[in-house]
């Protein structure tokens, strides 16, 4: 695949379009071509105000790039975005970059590549139907509040949902 | 009375079930019937899961909306995050092509998204479908002078285009529910910011938490309201990890605005599961033997 790379002149970036066209093969993963880089999303960003390394409006020019490399890695700084939305709120052109990020994270996936947190989580997810686990504590406080004890999810249903049918990416 | 199916999610059944005994407390006071879901998965979150996956994420979310549509009934939720993915499944399954690659993989347990089910988060469906006044009416101990901060969090209000429940610049919902309380609802310089939950970085929350704990003590609010299991837990349990990495006592309980409801309508403080919070609302009990109506 061929990968978006600086030339010697380093003003001068070959756009990689195999890694925009595998980003919009995700569900509204094509939304940063709209971006022409105003920065309205950075003003309102809370990761932005606290982080060095975190800027959305730098994200999206990645993404225009094709820069995938630089975000496709352990410890990306896609997983300094709270998903406020604020960036979506101030986007003139409906980007909604929190999106794009999570799609961004989507490909991550693909990969294998997750926080350790965050993978525990989905683990419990795929595992129980639920996001927080289940033990006998918990019912125990629920019956304190004479509420009934937690159902078991129907894991049948929800795993079946969970596998992708051959070629539903490729249609976006 | 109005029935609405219930959808719980699972941060506050599982870890903070104070919050659903307040719902199960309050909204029928309110003229509302609370149906319950069978089947239910998690919503699934719009932080974790939908990273992975979001078209897996939209097909199990699309299958919680068919719960409640096969009851003929709209859908509330508790949670912020619940209420996020719910409304997003609902909003972006209105495009045709989206929806029949979903009903492709709904096909395989036999069911089938239809779109009839519109979801509310439960603060916007007391406003709406009960009203300020019928909350006011069901108020026994008003808490007259108690100042309170409110936080918003992000998933109610936002993507606003999605949400379509109030102004995300300038929201009311939460001040006009607190108001009907009879407590005062201060909006201090950082009602705006995020709690950082989503955020995988250990300074971000940190600095974003202490910004916003810092106005809120800067107001003199005694409470900090918040709608959203997943904020509280920010502010609660998040709120020690703040104190000890900038060496200063915050002491801001974090209340969930429906146990504050359920408080006001007379439901003993001890029956709220306070004592299970860090910060507890002792505040309230000044209020506690304010009514001859208060129930035992």
């Amino acid at each position: 695949m061929a990968k978006a790379k600086k030339s010697s002149n380093n003003d001068v970036v070959k756009v990689d379009f195999d890694f925009r066209r595998q980003l919009a093969t995700k569900v509204e993963g094509n939304l940063a071509s709209f971006c022409y880089q105003c920065g309205a999303c950075v003003g309102d960003c809370p990761a932005a105000t606290y982080s060095d390394e975190f800027n959305p409006r730098e994200i999206m020019l990645k993404v225009l790039y094709g820069l995938g490399e630089e975000l496709m890695v352990e410890d990306s700084v896609l997983w300094q975005c709270t998903n406020c939305y604020n960036c979506a709120e101030r986007c003139p052109q409906d980007v909604k970059p929190a999106e794009v990020i999570i799609s961004l994270k989507n490909m991550l996936a693909d990969l294998g590549i997750y926080p350790p947190t965050v993978e525990k989580i989905i683990g419990t997810f795929e595992k129980t139907g639920r996001t927080t686990p289940l033990s006998p504590a918990v019912d125990r406080q629920r019956e304190k509040f004479g509420l009934p004890p937690m159902q078991p999810v129907p894991m049948d249903e929800v795993s079946k949902l969970l596998e992708p049918a051959p070629g539903e990416e490729e249609t976006e | 009375m109005k029935p609405f199916a219930f959808f719980p999610g699972c941060l506050i059944p599982v870890r903070y079930p104070a919050m659903e005994f307040a719902i199960r407390q309050t909204l029928p006071k309110l003229g509302i019937e609370i149906v319950d879901l069978e089947g239910a998965s998690c919503c699934p979150d719009p932080i974790y899961f939908k990273s992975k996956d979001k078209l897996a994420w939209l097909s199990v979310a699309a299958r919680n909306l068919t719960l409640a549509e096969d009851l003929g009934l709209d859908i509330f939720t508790n949670c912020s995050g619940c209420t996020a993915t719910l409304s997003e499944a609902y909003h972006l399954l209105k495009d045709d092509e989206l929806r029949d690659k979903i009903n492709k993989r709904l096909k395989r347990i036999g069911r089938e998204y239809k779109g009839t089910s519109r979801v509310r988060h439960v603060a916007t469906l007391v406003r709406d479908e009960a009203g300020y006044d019928a909350v006011r009416e069901s108020v026994v101990r008003p808490l007259d002078g108690m100042k309170m901060a409110i936080h918003y969090g992000c998933h109610l209000l936002k993507p606003s285009k999605i949400m379509n429940v109030d102004d995300p610049n300038n929201p009311t919902v939460l001040e006009n529910l607190v108001e009907a309380i009879g407590a005062t609802p201060v909006r201090h310089r950082n009602w705006y910011l995020c709690c950082g939950k989503a955020c995988q970085h250990e300074g971000i929350p940190l600095n974003m938490m202490h910004a916003l704990l810092s106005t809120v003590e800067d107001v003199e609010a005694e409470i900090l309201c918040l709608i959203c299991p997943t904020c509280f837990s920010q502010f609660d349990h998040g709120q020690v990890k703040v104190s000890k990495h900038f060496d200063y006592d915050f002491h801001i309980p974090p209340v969930y605005y429906f146990q504050l409801l359920a408080f006001a309508q007379g439901v003993p403080y001890e029956k709220l599961g306070f004592d299970r919070q860090r910060f507890k609302p002792e505040c309230l009990q000044r209020f506690a033997e304010s009514s001859v109506h208060v129930e035992g």
